[in-house]
């Protein structure tokens, strides 16, 4: 038989080899599938699985990890033992570190990642999880906070809808602080992929499980959050698992009103109309929904036209708003009122819900209005008023005592769904004896007839010319203090013994003056103006002179730089200002000063000048 | 009311389903069963097919309410009830004793056709779904009818079903007599490997006749409790009554935990009673 098998092979065997040969000249394109990648369920057993890897986090201990071939879960050969560090410990501040394979894995099979623990001590693992690659982790899950004893036990980490671990290369991470400041050691042994039965009753929900509905406005974003993950363990316990949003398929029930994305980001694109944004994980159905009532193209308020001088503004992209402690302070026992503020193409505006009061404070620091005159203020009441609506404005005065002020105005049915611009003299708030601590601003809806509004440009401002001092402080700098070399600012420490007032002769009447509670350096009557530093400073590893000024009166301000000899070079500034103007000078601009010997700054030219954050900075 | 048919359990097909399950889960069962055929009657039977909401049917369950005597002498913590919340038809043909936590209290259901029905011998079953977590006590049990003028545990007891519900993958099957109740009963246990009795409908049953009783899940049997196995009197030759209840703690399973999900509902698809045609 076998041989007779062979000799038809051998006779026939030409024609077998074109037959496949014409077979594989046949198959197209379309049936050459990606090969699959491997399933190996296992993690570590009894040592590294084949492509293996691991890395610490960064700010850990590098060698929290170790295979201990003696503490191992049932007599195998080796476990995994992690040492977290005591607190202050300068190896690094906790334990960490991803176990991570070079190419993919597929994990579509299984339903879980399991293991057995233990410790030296009843511990809690800060966070084990799955799915972090180092890279962008998409389909990370995690478990905060898992009680470990000192007896080995088993825990699992589910997973949920494995039909989209097909490759993955983040197999398991932990991160572990010490328990009240001192250090312990855990063990984790037989780290594998199962499928397991024991798992149920997965629940999952959006937005906390809650059902919640916006208004909102085409151009309006916003993230869906909240997102949960429930399971029941073997143990009939129920688990929190927190997993990535990439588990979860969302979908808006009407997308030419509002969509939504892969990350849950819900954009509002059309209307009126309503949009339900609803979610799913595998097939079960989220908890939880966000329904839009977009009612189509927002309407802005007014852009405002005056002058950032003249301005103190609490709430407004139009300027730079000073400390604002809170919007909505959600006074107990009385208040009803919500804040749902939002965005409409990058204008933030305040939305007042349930609204019966609603106070807004800043009074860190007050805002000193002495010199200002009026309360500008826009309101939108979204809804549709049946009678005239009252809303009352209170400005509250933190003096040695409290002194309130109050104006009443009406708005008629007609005038609600369209913006209403307030300019209110402080002179129409009755009862404002004082206005240089100013830290409130209540809102009253009188009648009890307004269930919400919209509020931006909330500010305060002057009618009169041009103020001749800056109502508000320079903006305050960003940049890194190890990255600065400070003159003059309370951001930074100045070089010491710096003097700002030496005397050169000048005319000028320099002083420092507090705006808005910031240090302010105040020129009089320019001439010029010399800064002496307290050593000589070598700035040439320094980019910028960074430099906010303000002036109303002077046409002519220049600034120099001065280096021994006297070497100095003068660099004009452009004056003079609208509010605050802050600008970072190239230091090469001021060559052939020598930038390795700076002694001298210096200020030169006419009127009044204010300076603040005066400091060179690296690039 | 009650139409007789003719039903004929454990033919041959079971069997290898059951050699079959005998080699997946041999841990604690015997390699092979052989089981006489025998064929069933049915006698009386609730399929509970009605409108969702309704209460069970009057004619076939009276209730037990309230905290019983000591927590229904377990130290259960629930209160029975008689509301709809506690006890209904989901309208999909199923009944549901529905566990519920109002901040410490609990409410439940326990019904039982004492009364009504009862009977000696045969084939008792219920299909259904368990509820689960810490705490949790669903069961599927009989009481001997005389238990009013010999008491407990005289008349005998007979647990075709409890579970605890923080080990929902295993069931047990008890009986109690004088002698052998409470903590030293006749009992065994039946284990899933990989799986769960929550989440899936099972069909729970005993075979009884003067000589044995016989425990079974989904037509595995799991324990065969014969007269020489009782070490006490052999209080079985009389009717016993059905009964179906959801406990909420208890000396049997321990307190539920701010981990148990609460509610918790037993979903049970039928309950049927069978008598052997000879």
């Amino acid at each position: 038989m076998e041989t007779n098998m062979i000799d038809i092979i051998k006779k026939y065997l030409p024609i077998i080899l074109v037959a496949v040969l014409f077979a594989a000249c046949e198959r197209d394109l379309e049936d050459l599938k990606p090969v699959p990648f491997p399933s190996n369920p296992e993690v570590f057993i009894d040592g590294f699985t084949a492509g293996l890897n691991y890395a610490a986090f960064g700010g850990s201990v590098p060698t929290a990890f170790d295979v201990d071939n003696k503490v191992t879960w049932n007599n195998s050969k080796a476990s995994m033992r992690f040492d977290v560090p005591n607190a202050g410990d300068p190896q690094g501040a906790y334990a960490g570190g991803v176990f991570f394979t070079g190419s993919g894995r597929d994990l579509s099979g299984y339903n879980a990642l399991t293991f057995w623990a233990k410790a030296n001590q009843s511990a809690v693992l800060d966070l084990v999880g799955f799915g972090n690659d180092l890279g962008p982790s998409t389909y990370q899950v995690t478990i905060s906070g898992l009680s470990v004893s000192t007896a080995w036990k088993k825990y699992i980490i589910p997973l949920p809808d494995p039909s989209k671990l097909t490759a993955e290369r983040g197999m398991f991470f932990y991160s572990v602080g010490p328990a009240d400041g001192k250090g312990f050691s855990f063990w984790i042994d037989e780290l594998k992929f199962e499928n397991l039965g024991t798992i149920a009753h997965p629940q999952f929900g959006i937005l906390e499980g809650q059902d919640q509905t916006e208004t909102s406005f085409v151009g309006v974003s916003k993230m869906i959050g909240g997102l949960t993950s429930i399971y029941n363990m073997p143990t009939g316990v129920n688990q929190a698992v927190n997993i990535a949003p990439a588990y979860f398929e969302f979908n808006s029930s009407a997308p030419s009103v509002a969509t939504v994305d892969a990350s849950g980001k819900v954009s509002v694109t059309g209307g009126p109309g309503n949009a339900v944004i609803t979610a799913k994980v595998g097939d079960k159905t989220a908890k939880g929904s966000l329904t839009i009532q977009s009612v189509g193209v927002f309407q802005p308020a007014p852009v405002p036209t005056r002058t950032p001088d003249r301005v103190i503004s609490i709430f407004s992209n139009a300027y730079t708003n000073v400390p604002v402690n809170y919007y909505n302070g959600y006074w107990a026992p009385y208040q009803t009122t919500l804040s749902a503020d939002f965005a409409v193409n990058g204008d933030h505006v305040l939305h007042y819900t349930n609204f019966n009061f609603v106070g807004i404070e800043f009074s860190s620091p007050t805002i000193n209005a002495s010199a200002l005159t009026h309360l500008h203020v826009d309101i939108f009441i979204p809804g549709t008023l049946t009678a005239n609506a009252q809303i009352r404005f209170e400005l509250v005065d933190f003096g040695s005592t409290n002194v309130t002020g109050t104006f009443t105005r009406t708005i008629t049915p007609a005038q609600s769904q369209q913006w209403i611009s307030l300019d209110i003299p402080f002179s129409s708030f009755s009862g404002l004896t004082r206005r240089s601590s100013l830290a409130q601003l209540i809102f009253v809806d009188v009648i009890g007839n307004i269930p919400g509004f919209y509020a931006d440009n909330i500010y305060f401002y002057t009618e009169a010319a041009q103020p001749s001092v800056p109502l508000t402080a320079a903006p305050a700098p960003a940049h890194s203090a190890a990255n600065v070399i400070s003159v003059f600012s309370d951001a930074y420490a100045a070089i010491p013994g710096t003097d700002l007032t030496p005397n050169w002769g000048q005319a000028t009447a320099t002083s420092v003056m507090q705006i808005q509670g910031n240090n302010t350096l105040r020129m009089a009557g320019l001439n010029y103006q010399g800064i002496q530093l307290g050593t000589s400073q070598n700035v040439s590893s320094m980019g910028f002179l960074h430099i906010d000024y303000w002036t109303a009166n002077s046409t002519q301000l220049k600034v120099f730089l001065i280096s021994p000899g006297p070497v100095e070079t003068a660099y004009t500034l452009t004056v003079p200002t609208n509010g605050w103007r802050s600008i970072d000078i190239p230091l090469s601009s001021f060559a052939p000063v020598n930038l390795g010997d700076v002694i001298q700054l210096k200020f030169e030219g006419n009127g009044d000048i204010y300076l603040d954050n005066i400091y060179f900075r690296r690039n | 009311m009650n139409t007789i048919k003719n039903i004929t359990v454990h033919k041959r097909i079971p069997y290898i389903l059951m050699i079959m399950l005998a080699a997946f889960w041999g841990c604690e069962r015997d390699a092979f069963q052989k089981l006489e055929e025998r064929t069933w009657q049915l006698t009386w039977s609730d399929e509970f097919d009605g409108q969702a909401g309704q209460l069970p049917d009057a004619t076939k369950w009276a209730f037990d309410i309230g905290t019983g005597d000591g927590g229904w002498g377990n130290a259960e913590l629930q209160t029975y009830t008689n509301s709809p919340a506690n006890v209904s038809l989901d309208g999909g043909g199923n009944l549901v004793i529905t566990a519920i936590q109002e901040s410490n209290r609990f409410t439940s259901a326990r019904i039982k056709t004492q009364g009504l029905f009862a009977q000696k011998y045969g084939r008792f079953e219920a299909r259904l779904k368990t509820p689960y977590g810490p705490g949790m006590w669903p069961a599927f049990w009989m009481l001997g009818e005389n238990i009013g003028t010999v008491g407990w545990p005289q008349c005998g007891e007979i647990d075709i079903m409890e579970l605890r519900g923080q080990e929902p993958h295993i069931i047990h099957g008890t009986i109690h007599g004088p002698g052998y109740s409470g903590g030293n009963p006749v009992s065994k246990s039946y284990a899933l490997k990989n799986g769960r009795f929550d989440f899936n409908f099972h069909l729970y049953a005993i075979e009884w006749d003067e000589d044995k009783i016989d425990f079974f899940v989904d037509d595995y049997l799991y324990q065969r409790i014969e007269r020489k196995d009782v070490p006490g009197e052999w209080v079985y030759d009389q009717p016993f009554f059905i009964l179906l209840n959801v406990a909420v703690g208890g000396n049997y399973v321990g307190f539920p935990t701010a981990q148990t999900p609460f509610p918790q509902k037993m979903i049970i698809d039928f309950v049927r009673v069978y008598q052997e045609a000879k």
